[in-house]
């Protein structure tokens, strides 16, 4: 009888789990570059001296769904969007490359270029610093292209490229920090094929009518893992009753 | 307590940020020189409820793990400087700065403030001031018997005194520029002030060192686009009400629990 009692009892907890995997998704549903992580489930199987009933629930949500977000124009010059596959790599806090879909672009105080939430974005030779320039461009493949301050049209000077990279999909995690890693750990090659969009940024790849389904799935699974239990309490009342002395 | 609920605050929150923003520039749509913002979101940090890789044997890894993030966060409210409209007013202390470049305010409290807005007017001094009355630096002093007002591109002042053939030049107007306008602190009354975000203004004379040139009788527009406030508006309210719909459906969830479980 207390089997059940657990049994269900991880189905209910492991359902709150990707309850709040799925309430993320939604909270970050206006989040450039955010990446919609999946949760599902696993058995876990315990085995029993009796017979194979335990049979626990695990959830887990390692798949980082990496399909593309809508574009989004902003005019701005340094908003970038990475067409296609690909990932834009900055500098974590921790001082290790992370890689990123989020392109919103900043030029710091001492000229170097940055994240909108202020983590430094590499180049091919490590951090960029720019000029104090009069425009800053991005071409397709990166390169970042400047008209100094008070230059002619015509003087323009190229920086640096940003450093993109294309690793497989499927070799990239999801950090604490919510960068994107590579399992192992090690940098991933530059990808010269890797292409920008400058003025778009990419919204994030979360569908909400989706989440909003699972939610309900998820609720009303949470109901039933719950009924179990209060069952399985009814269980145990009925047998204290018939088999108690009073 | 439950994860999921908190989650779904944070989404609301960010939500109520960013429709504040929205309506903030919907209301400055018609401000001079006014600069529309951007709530720019990011998610927090992810929480691992179960290491993915752990071995699970000793030849054997887990092969995913249990991260569940912990919701998202304005990271910033950036305003975007693109140039406004040009508006010709046919006013004569109008000014406008096509392309890069603020102008100088003195501030009661004796800092600069720098400002977009250029629709000056003279004050009973005959200095030339904002809307708000503080003056413009360097400062320039109108006579008050003169009969018209002229601005050139580089913003030298010059007026036309009764009697005379040559007009008289008062001053030159100078512009100042930050390596990262997006940096500036916003104060309100138009104005900005510089921070160590925005680095140290430099002071040019407009025209030169890629600064604007100034244009004479007419007015920057706010760089609001109404269309894409009122896209973002229907975003921001959607995005709200699913988080809004999260939030009831994780209390929900724990309410059914509490009403089923050990009676």
């Amino acid at each position: 009888m207390d089997r059940m009692l657990y049994v269900a009892m991880t189905g209910a907890k492991q359902t709150m789990y990707a309850q709040a995997v799925n309430n993320n998704n939604l909270a970050n549903a206006n989040t450039h570059g955010f990446r919609q992580s999946l949760a599902y489930a696993y058995t876990e199987p315990l085995r029993g001296p009796v017979y194979d009933s335990r049979d626990y629930v695990q959830v887990a949500d390692e798949v980082i769904d990496f399909c593309k977000g809508a574009m989004q124009a902003t005019g701005r010059d340094l908003d970038i969007a990475i067409q296609g596959d690909g990932l834009l790599a900055v500098q974590a806090e921790d001082g290790t490359e992370g890689y990123t879909r989020a392109g919103d672009l900043h030029i710091d105080a001492q000229g170097i270029m940055r994240l909108g939430n202020g983590l430094t974005v590499l180049g091919d030779g490590g951090p960029i610093s720019i000029p104090p320039a009069e425009s800053i461009l991005i071409g397709a493949d990166g390169t970042v292209t400047i008209r100094p301050l008070g230059g002619a049209p015509q003087g323009l000077a190229a920086i640096e490229r940003l450093r993109l990279v294309n690793p497989p999909t499927q070799d990239l995690i999801r950090s604490e920090d919510g960068l994107f890693r590579r399992r192992d750990g090690d940098p991933a090659p530059a990808d010269a094929n890797v292409r920008v969009a400058s003025g778009m940024l990419e919204t994030s790849n979360v569908n909400t009518v989706g989440a909003l389904t699972r939610m309900m799935e998820l609720t009303r699974h949470y109901e039933t893992q719950v009924k179990m239990m209060s069952t399985a309490d009814n269980l145990g009342k009925t047998n204290n009753r018939l088999l108690g002395i009073s | 307590m439950n994860q999921a609920l908190w989650v779904a605050k944070t989404g609301l929150d960010a939500q109520q940020t960013r429709m504040s923003v929205v309506s903030n520039n919907l209301a400055n749509v018609n401000t001079t020189g006014f600069k529309k913002g951007r709530a720019v979101f990011e998610d927090l940090i992810y929480q691992t409820c179960r290491q993915p890789g752990a071995q699970s044997t000793q030849d054997t890894q887990l092969p995913s793990g249990l991260m569940i993030g912990t919701g998202v966060r304005t990271v910033a409210t950036e305003k975007l400087f693109q140039q406004g409209n040009l508006v010709q007013t046919h006013n004569s202390m109008d000014m406008a700065i096509e392309g890069r470049g603020f102008f100088q305010i003195l501030m009661p409290n004796g800092d600069m403030g720098y400002t977009r807005d250029g629709s000056f007017q003279i004050n009973s001094e005959g200095e030339v001031v904002m809307s708000n009355g503080y003056p413009l630096q360097p400062g320039v002093v109108i006579p008050e018997e003169a009969q018209t007002i002229g601005i050139s591109q580089d913003g030298i002042i010059t007026v036309q005194l009764p009697g005379q053939v040559d007009p008289q030049e008062l001053g030159q107007i100078q512009t100042a520029d930050f390596i990262n306008p997006a940096g500036l602190q916003p104060i309100g009354e138009n104005l900005f002030l510089e921070t160590a975000a925005s680095g140290a203004a430099q002071e040019s004379t407009p025209g030169a060192n890629g600064l604007g040139q100034i244009v004479h009788c007419a007015l920057e527009t706010s760089n609001v686009n109404i269309a894409e406030e009122l896209v973002n508006m229907i975003e921001t309210q959607r995005s709200y009400e699913a988080n809004s719909k999260a939030l009831s459906t994780a209390d929900s969830m724990i309410q059914f629990a509490n009403n089923n479980l050990a009676r």
